[in-house]
Formats: C-alpha cells, structure tokens, sequence
C-alpha cells in the first residue's frame, strides 16, 4: 500500500473539478464581470479577516514551531512532497514572522518515531533558523509523530520565558495518529496553566484530539485546502494573536545599540566600541571572524552583535533598533476595515492611486475618519503593507487626532 | 418558540427548528386529526423524539377528549432516558411560557431490576433473579403468611405503597426511573409498583416495547389504557422481528432436563401439602372448576407467570377436568415434557404444522388440545397454590407451558421446526425445538386494533410499503422525510472493485476467494490512511468476520492497518464487547485513532451511535443479508409468499437493505456531524438495493460515486474530508437546515415545506 502511495498521482486518479460551475454568465451572457468579482471578493475576504482589531496584541512572542515529519509528510498530495512543500512555506514563514515581530524567539521541533527532537531552540536569529529548515529536506521521514512528545519539549522551553511574552506552539500536523506515552490530556492542562496557546495547521482531515488541543489552549485549528489555502493559514500565524486576560504588562528593559561610527547618536562615544571586535552571533562557529567597526554593541556589556534584533549572549539584555519597534507598533493600532459601498457617482478616481474607476468596478472603500474613496488594490495595499491611511495621514485634522 | 401547525398551537422548546421537524409535525398533526396510523421516516439526528412529544402534548392540550395519553416505545432503558430529559425540557419550557405548573405527568417503567430500591434485592445483577426475589417478597401468599409469622420477610416498600401510594396520586410533573426511585426512598413506597399503579392515570408513559407487544407482559401491564390514546414506536425498524420473537419458544435438551427437575419438586411439594394442609388444594380445585375469572383479581404482584394468549377466551370456560387436580395435572406435565424428549430424539430435522404436532401428542400420548391450552394458566394456578416462592427455577417449566399454550392456540402463522444439531456442527448432537412465529402481525394486532392511532417512526423504515405488508395494517399517512443540509455532510459511496479491477462482493460464490478479501483489505487500509479518528467496519456474519480477519493476518493486512490505527473486534460476547468499545473510544479520544470491526444485526449495529468523531466512516463489507439456509427463515418466507404475496427475494433485499441502512446511520447522529458510508459490494449498485436504501441517503449517492475502485474512493475521501475540516458554524446552517421563527412563518419557507409534504 506504502508502494501505491509513492508512485506519483496522475491527475486522471484525482476526481473531476468542475470549474466552470463557479462561474455564472452576467446578464449580456459574459463572464468577464464576474470573474473580476469572483477575484475581488476573495482578496476582500482574506483581508477582512485579518482586520479584527484586537486591543492588546503579545508583541513579545516566544513560538515553537513543530513540524511533522512521520511517514505520512512523503505522501504526495502537497508538491513535491508534504515535507518539503511545508519546510519551503516556513521559511517564508520565518522570514515574515521576523519580519513583523522584530523582538520575538523562534523555535524548531520536530517529531517523528513517536519522539520529538529539537532542530532550533529559542532564538531571535532568522538565518540560524532557516539554515536549519534548509538541511532538515534531507531527513527521512518515518513513523508516527507524537503529539504529546513534542508538546511536552516544547512546553518545558517556553514554561521560563517571562510571563509579559506571549507563548505559542504551532504544530504542523500532517498524520491522523499520534502515538504517546501517556495521557495527552495532562499535557492539554499543563499547557493551559502555563498559558501556552497551541496552533494546528492539519494538512490531511480534521482529527480530533488538535480541534481539542487548540480549542482548550485557546488557539485555532484549521486545515488546509490545498498548497495556496496551506501558505495562507501558515501565514495568518504571523500576525501576533490577541493576548489573554491573564497576562500582566509590564516594562521590558531592552538596549538601543549604536549605529555606524559615522552616525553619532550619543548612544555609543567611546571609540572602543568601534575597535575590531568578534561578533558574537558568530562565535561559536568557525565562520567567525574578526568584525570591522560595523556592528552593534551591546550599550549594557559592550559585546558586538552582526545584526539585530537579538538577545545579547553575554547580559541577555534584549537589542532592538528603533525602526523594529516601530514596525511592530501598527499591530496595537490596526486600522479600522474600510465601510465597501457601491459606486459613488461623485468621485471619478481613487485617492491613493489617482486611478479612474471604470465600469468593471463594482466597489469602492471607504474610509471611517476622512470619508475619501479608494479602490480594491488601495484598499488591499494599505491594509496589508501600509498600515496607514493615506487619507487620514494627509488631512491635518484627523492627523492630528490620532497623535494625540 | 411557538409555532401554528395546521392551526395547532405548538410550543417547541428549542429557538431553532429544522424544516423538516416541521413538516413532520405537519404529518403528524393529519394522521392524529384522521385518528389513523403512520409510518414516518426521518433521519436520526434531526431531532426525532422532541418533534413527537411537542407536537403530541400540544395536541392532548387543545383535544384533551380526543386524545387522553401517549404511550412512547422505545428500545433501551439509554433512551427511554433520553426521551424522558427531551419531554423534561419541554414541560420546563411549557412552564416557562404559560407561567405555572402543568398538569401534565409523565413517568417511564422499566422493569425492576432498573427500579428495586430494596436494600438486597436491588444488589443483583440479573433481571430474572430480582423478579424472583421480588416475586418471594411480595406474592399474596407470603404477605398472607406474613401477617401470620412475623419471621417471613416481606418488602416494606411494597407495604408501604400497598398501604398509602394508591389513594395518593403521583403529583404531575416528569419522573425518569432515577425519579421514581427518589421518590419511592422518600415516601418508602416501591417505585416499580407505584409506576405501573400510575401508567392508568399518566398522560404520558414511556417503556419498552415489550410491555406492549410481548402479549406475556402487555396483558398485565398495560391492559387498562384507553382506546383513545396514541402509542409510539421509536426506532422501530425492527419492529416485526420483536413481534415475532416475542411470540417465539426455543426448546433445548438442557430446558427438558431441568423441567424434569421441576416437576419432580412440583411433586414433593404436592405430596407434603397433602399430608398438611389438603384443604388448600380442594379449594384451588373448586376455584377452577368455576373457572379462572376471578383467578386474576387482585393478583397484581404474581405476574411472574401469565398466559402467552390474550385469555379472554379461556378465563371464560372452566378448566378441563383431566388436569384439575393437582397431581393428574403434575402427570400430564410430565407426559408433555417426555412426549417432546422423545420428539427430540430425532436425527433429521423435522418441520410440522401446530396442526400436525397436535394431531401427533394426541395418538402417542392421548393428550388433547384443550387441556394443552390451559397448561400455562394451570401451571400458574398450581404454583401460586403450593406457595413456591422461588420462581427462578421454575423458568423452564414456564416456558413449556407457554410453548403447549401457544401450539394449541394457534394454527396459522406458526412453525414447528426440530433442529438434531447446528448446520455448523453436524457431527455434535445438539437437539432443538423451534417453536416460530412467522407472521409479525399477530403480536402486533391487538395494538393496532385498540389504540386510534399508532406511530411507527424510526431513521431507516426504507422501503416503506414493505412495512403495511408485513404488519398487516393501513396506515393514513406514510412519509419519508429529507435531511435539508447546509453542507453534503455525509458521503455515500458504491466501491465495486479493487486497484486490480476484481469485483468486489460477498456473493457466497466469490467470498472465499483470496483475491476479493485482499480487495477488502486493502480497501480498509486505504481508507484507514486517509480517514482522521474512529472508522466502524460491519461484516455480514460473525463467521464471515472471522474468516477474513485471518486470512487478512496471514496477508499482513492486520499489520499495515495497525501502522494507522488500532484494531478493536466485537464478539459474540457482550462484556467482551463493551470492554472493546471502551477501548475504541478511548483511542478515538486520545487521537490514536482506531478501527472497529462489527457485524451487522450485532449488538454495535443497532444499539450504538457513532457520533462525531467516534464514527468518521463506516464501512460495508458486503451486503448483510440473513443467513438464508436457516429453515426458520426459510419457513417465514414461504408464508410470507403465501400469505401476504411478498417475493422471496424483495423480502430477503429488504431485510438486507434496512440492516445495512442502520448500519450506514450509525456515523450520522446530527447536522453538525459527518461521515463516510462505503458500501463495498458490487451488488449494491444494482438498482432494486440502492432504491432501498433511505432517501436521505440515498440523495447524497451521486451516480458517479456507484460504481469505485479503492484508489477512487481514497481519492474522494481525502479532498472531501478536508473540505469538511473547514470552520462550519451555526450561522451557516441558519436559514437553510435551521430555522428561526421568523424563518418559518416567511412564506417562501411556508411555500417549500408544503411542496416537500406534497413532493413524497
């Protein structure tokens, strides 16, 4: 049976799709229009979801990221593979969630054999972190995977982080067994009163005990589509989730380092720290090298860092730049989705764009605070890469308003 | 809400309403107004029993002269709870809305094993041991010693309740059997007898259907409800084959044995009560010369033992003189329970008419039909008589006596078949006496012909006309009810043939064949791979299971399905069986997964639901047909031929047909819910199995998914699973399969459910 499965699927074995059902003729018997809507609504779709303003976000996020890697992740209906398929998703993944959560730790498990192993610990480094997904497509995969295993090791890395992050656990499940040592129903329970919030993207069918496992931990459970929906749900993990009530605020002590010598900030004047110095991201490996003046020091210790963000090695003070911080700032104030009306008479172009609407264009959007009209693709870019409105920003009135 | 059915106003406790409850009520409504029967089928999760009760006490409310109780029948002491929690919530619901206390009362019996709160009595474990001891406690005899001699223990429930409980009415309200037991605890009144003492006056009863067709028990418990009441048989699909068993004796060598044993004591005693005490048996031998009328009166406690027949007949003659006295009566037991001894003696297997068997005892053994009529009434007489209060023992000997009463009384739609051994044993003598009732509608008749409307409902009644055929009786309404879905949520699928293109079929021809139980094999591991959780599997016999579980061992099928999941198997053993069940759910729970592989007509199949993600998919091996050499089987289909025109072989599909139905309908317990039906027979695909199926099914069986091989099915499977995975709430079933009250009244909704009552 495990041979039938190898061979590759030919897309007669696949069953029909019927894909000219979802399109419907218009009234003049074309298709154009309807297409265009068919497109419209999904991107609209997508980017609703993802503006439900939340009011206090976990900008500081310790995540594990479990990946599967049972006999099962060689099955083929993900191309080339589910593994591969889903370790090329992570890195984009990766790559994204460093992006956007700038002083957050990242982690890498994976299970397979009913055990766990640690690929990555915590760490605020991305390169470290995708190296490791890049050598994990040689590992064979085998087994089954053990949910409570991997729970557990995941659970026991972030049980110390403190209490203002937020802990998460994503697992990427592509079996429909686990096999565990004991109870599972402990673990759910640790992970509850540790406030761990667990994520499961399944790639095969809904199984039971992870609807279960996220709905009790309070994370979401879905399952994928196909490759585009899968690349979509992994990705919806990137936006920081809503924290629970449980969670105090508190001050998080965190360094500036200087930049460049050129740039003289006051923060960094003492020419030692310009001085040739080894990085210390690079110690360890034999890659490392003596560092020029370019670099960041720690203002606590002094230790030379190549990049930032990362927590310093020899103080574990954490080292931002400004520019992270502020780019993780508009999760706290997300902009309120834009009203779709039908087409004004009145405007004859986009604000953002200056483009003209056209007849194809069934609906334009509408902001709350400057009332200015603009179109799906504006409306689109400003929700998902500007997260500003341009309307607002250039009326002096409503600017100001939300400085204050 | 409140709903206007039909210009019925209906509280229905519950915001929302599936379209379909509504056009149940509908249906109902009409055959209560014709005062007719119905046969109404809907599928099992859309609400069922709290659709019957809303409707029907609605009704009582507006029509209390028309229609004065409702007996509800259900299968097992499970759901009599759960019909009593769903009436419970909608009496709440009634109180809530009219703001005060309903006169309303409703109660559920069961038997005293489930409602004893006797200190030591209620410990037992079986169901006959508590009567007995029940029976030791509370017969007339033994209060009539008591009242003599202190010593003899008696039950003070059932004094109390004898002294006080019958001029105090239960106060209304809605009594499961935990319900009465409290209550009996308070007031130190039995809870059995106060509940049978209440059925009289309740509006509403709920038990088992026994107490109904079991004409043993129905004659006691439930001779005194009105004629106009309105009884309900849930889950009734198998409603003809309890008629029949009900009406069936089974006679072994080991039975004739332990009579022997019986009688011998029978005879002890008689001989000592002679020296003591012969006034007694004088007296008993006058009463039956007057005949046993005034036998029953105020005998309510000794129901142990009754007459299988309705009696009215024989309690009006007297008891024929060779068998009034006490030991001439003991003798001709004994020559009864020799005669078929000898008749047992046999090595072929014999099959004769009532008709032949009577004219037989009479020239062996010179006994005549009329005393063998009185035999059960007699025994019962004798034994009251000799104050024997163990009646554990004394079983067999009822049995035999219920088998002479029955011979005697019937002519038509009975069988004696004589059995040397079992087909599967040949060289084993075991001899049997089947004494079998081919036509259900016998037990069934005085139901039907006494209550003004009988409902017969159930998820699976497909084909419907088959069931006015075998019961004998005209229904006023005969529907079939629809699943609306916001979603397709169940997947029925025809697979005819392997990845090898062999076809795929438990025909008795092919099912030895290495090839097809590989086909079925893989078949099961596939699906394993692709299904999340639990996956139910029938087979169509326990032998058939045992044969393809080792041949699949000894292909390595067993091994490769145990890489998915674990593998559980019923048996012919209960406590084996629960203890696997408990198991399978445990390993559903944990996210194990497993497989469990059942039989169809076994205890899985019909008494368990699968809900979730306990029953992802099921599996049909084969087509479940009865095990048709069996020459009772073979007796009921040529009288069904005879007697009611129905075809052998519809018959025998029809069977076939609603047991894989049950089957299907174990994964699907509501609209939430999902599920995969494989049903891995070529022959399913033919049209006189597949129109058999229910219509709810058999609306999901699209044509392109009849006729599948392995890789096919998995296919499907998999993309459908996985568009079942995604987020499904309550908003989307809003307006399509679930309605607000709004919803309803608007008239396009109106204008649908009309069509739909009109459509079928």
């Amino acid at each position: 049976m495990a041979d039938e499965d190898e061979t590759k699927e030919y897309r007669w074995e696949s069953g029909y799709e019927k894909t000219w059902e979802a399109i419907k003729e218009d009234d003049d018997g074309l298709l154009e229009s309807n297409v265009a809507d068919l497109v419209a609504r999904a991107k609209r779709k997508r980017a609703a979801l993802k503006a439900t303003g939340a009011i206090q976000l976990g900008m500081m996020r310790h995540l594990f990221v479990v990946v599967d890697a049972s006999a099962c992740m060689f099955l083929q209906d993900l191309k080339p593979t589910r593994f591969l398929c889903v370790l090329k998703l992570l890195e984009v993944f990766v790559h994204e969630f460093f992006d956007l959560n700038p002083i957050s730790q990242l982690g890498i498990l994976t299970t397979k054999m009913k055990r766990s192993e640690q690929i990555t610990v915590l760490a605020g480094n991305q390169k470290k972190h995708i190296e490791a997904l890049q050598q994990l497509k040689d590992l064979s995969c085998e087994g089954e995977p053990s949910l409570q295993n991997s729970l557990e090791r995941a659970m026991n890395g972030l049980k110390n982080m403190p209490a203002h992050s937020s802990r998460e656990i994503l697992v990427l499940f592509g079996s429909l067994t686990t096999c565990d040592p004991g109870d599972i129903q402990k673990t759910i329970k640790a992970l509850k009163d540790n406030n761990i919030r667990v994520s499961i993207i399944g790639l095969a069918a809904e199984v039971r005990i992870c609807r279960e496992i996220a709905k009790k931990t309070g994370g979401t459970y879905n399952v994928l589509i196909d490759d585009h929906h899968l690349k979509e749900l992994i990705l919806s993990q990137v936006q920081p989730p809503a924290v629970a009530g449980s969670i105090e605020a508190s001050l998080v002590k965190m360094g500036f380092p200087g930049g460049t010598p050129s740039v003289n900030d006051g923060t960094s004047d003492s020419s030692a720290d310009h001085a040739p110095a080894y990085c210390l991201c690079h110690i360890d490996s034999e890659t490392s090298s003596l560092m020029g003046p370019n670099g960041y020091n720690c203002p606590q210790c002094g230790s030379r860092y190549c990049e930032l963000p990362v927590e310093c090695k020899q103080c574990g003070l954490t080292l931002v730049s400004a520019p992270h911080l502020a780019r993780s700032y508009h999760h706290l104030f997300p902009i309120k989705p834009f009203i779709e009306r039908a087409q004004v008479p009145n405007t004859t172009h986009c604000f953002a764009c200056a483009k003209l609407f056209v007849e194809a264009e069934t609906n334009v959007y509408e902001c709350e605070n400057c009332h200015q009209i603009v179109c799906l693709d504006c409306d689109l870019f400003i929700r998902e890469t500007l997260h500003t409105c341009p309307g607002c920003a250039s009326d002096p009135v409503t600017a100001q308003m939300k400085t204050n | 809400m409140k709903l206007n059915v039909d210009g019925l106003l209906v509280y229905f406790p519950y915001d929302y309403i599936y379209p379909e409850q509504f056009s149940y009520m509908l249906e109902l409504k009409r055959a209560l107004d014709a005062k007719g029967h119905c046969l109404l089928e809907m599928p099992s999760g859309t609400g069922k029993t709290t659709t019957l009760l809303s409707l029907i006490v609605a009704y009582m409310k507006a029509h209390p002269l028309d229609l004065t109780k409702l007996v509800y029948c259900s299968r097992t002491v499970p759901e009599i709870e759960k019909v009593m929690e769903e009436l419970r919530k909608l009496m709440n619901y009634y109180e809530k809305e009219m703001g005060m206390e309903q006169n309303i009362l409703g109660l559920a019996l069961s038997s005293r094993k489930n409602l004893c709160i006797h200190p030591s009595v209620s410990k037992e474990r079986e169901g006959k041991v508590v009567d007995g001891r029940c029976y030791s406690l509370t017969a007339s005899f033994v209060r009539a010693r008591h009242a003599a001699d202190d010593a003899v223990p008696i039950c003070e429930f059932y004094e109390g309740f004898d002294a006080h409980g019958k001029e105090f009415p239960l106060p209304p309200g809605v009594y499961n059997l935990d319900d009465l037991k409290e209550y009996g605890q308070t007031k130190r009144w039995c809870p059995y007898f106060l509940a049978r003492h209440t059925i009289t006056h309740a509006n509403i009863v709920v038990y088992s259907y026994h107490y109904l067709l079991d004409p043993k028990i129905a004659e006691v418990v439930s001779k005194e409800i009105s004629k106009s009441s309105v009884v309900v048989f849930d889950e009734a699909h198998n409603i003809d084959n309890v008629c029949i068993d009900s009406m069936s004796v089974k006679i072994t060598k080991r039975l004739l044995d332990k009579c022997s044993n019986s009688i011998t004591i029978l005879e002890t005693t008689i001989s000592n009560m002679k020296e003591n005490d012969s006034k007694r048996l004088e007296k008993e031998y006058k009463r039956l010369v007057e005949g046993l009328r005034d036998a029953t009166i105020a005998r309510e406690t000794d129901m142990a033992l009754v007459n299988p027949v309705l009696p009215s007949e024989i309690l009006e003659e007297a008891v024929p003189g060779t068998i009034r006295t006490a030991e001439h009566f003991v003798a001709f037991l004994k020559r009864v329970v020799e005669y078929i001894k000898t008749r047992l003696r046999v090595q072929h297997v014999v099959q004769e008419s009532p008709a032949g068997f009577l004219r037989d005892i009479h020239t062996k053994v010179c006994i005549d039909r009329k005393p063998l009529r009185f035999t059960a009434e007699r025994l019962a007489s004798l034994i009251r008589t000799l104050e024997i209060s163990d009646l554990t023992d004394f079983s067999p000997l009822v049995t035999v006596s219920h088998f002479a009463t029955l011979v005697s009384t019937y002519t038509k739609g009975f069988t004696i078949i004589i059995e040397p051994f079992e087909d599967r044993a040949p060289t084993v003598s075991n001899p049997i006496l089947y004494f079998s009732c081919l036509d259900s509608s016998i037990a069934i008749k005085p139901v039907f012909n006494r209550f003004q409307t009988v409902v017969i409902t159930s998820g699976t009644l497909s084909p419907l006309d088959m069931y006015p055929k075998i019961l004998d009786f005209h229904p006023v309404i005969m529907t079939s009810f629809t699943m609306t879905l916001a979603r397709p949520c169940i997947l029925p699928m025809i697979v005819s043939k392997g990845n090898d293109q062999v076809a795929m079929s438990s025909r008795y021809e092919t099912r030895e064949d290495t090839a097809v139980i590989r086909n079925y094999g893989n078949l099961l591991v596939e699906v394993a791979a692709a299904v999340p959780d639990g996956i139910v599997c029938f087979f169509t016999s326990y032998l058939y299971l045992e044969t393809i579980v080792s041949s699949w061992y000894d292909q390595g099928i067993i091994d490769q399905l145990q890489r998915h999941k674990l593998l559980f198997i019923e048996t012919q053993d209960a406590a084996e069986t629960s203890l696997a069940l408990i198991n399978y759910i445990k390993a559903c729970d944990n996210g194990r997964g497993a497989v469990l592989l059942s039989v169809a007509r076994g205890k899985v199949s019909e008494g368990i639901d699968f809900d979730h993600h306990l029953g992802r998919a099921v599996l049909m091996f084969g087509i479940p047909y009865v095990y048709t050499q069996s020459r009772i089987l073979r007796a009921r289909l040529e009288y069904l031929r005879d007697q009611f025109q129905i075809r052998e072989n519809d018959f025998l599909t029809f069977d076939a047909m609603r047991h894989a139905a049950q089957c299907l309908g174990r994964c699907m317990r509501g609209k939430t819910d999902y599920g995969i039906m494989v049903l891995a027979d070529k022959r399913f695909s033919r049209a006189d199995k597949r129109s058999k199926l229910p219509k709810w099914i058999q609306e999901h069986l699209k044509d392109t998914n009849c006729n599948l091989s392995t890789e096919e099915c998995v296919q499907i499977c998999k993309r459908w699973l996985r568009q079942m995975a995604q987020p499904f709430s309550r908003e989307d079933q809003l307006g399509i399969s679930l309605l607000t009250l709004e919803q309803l009244q608007s008239e396009e909704m109106q204008k649908k459910i009309q069509q739909r009552a009109q459509g079928v």
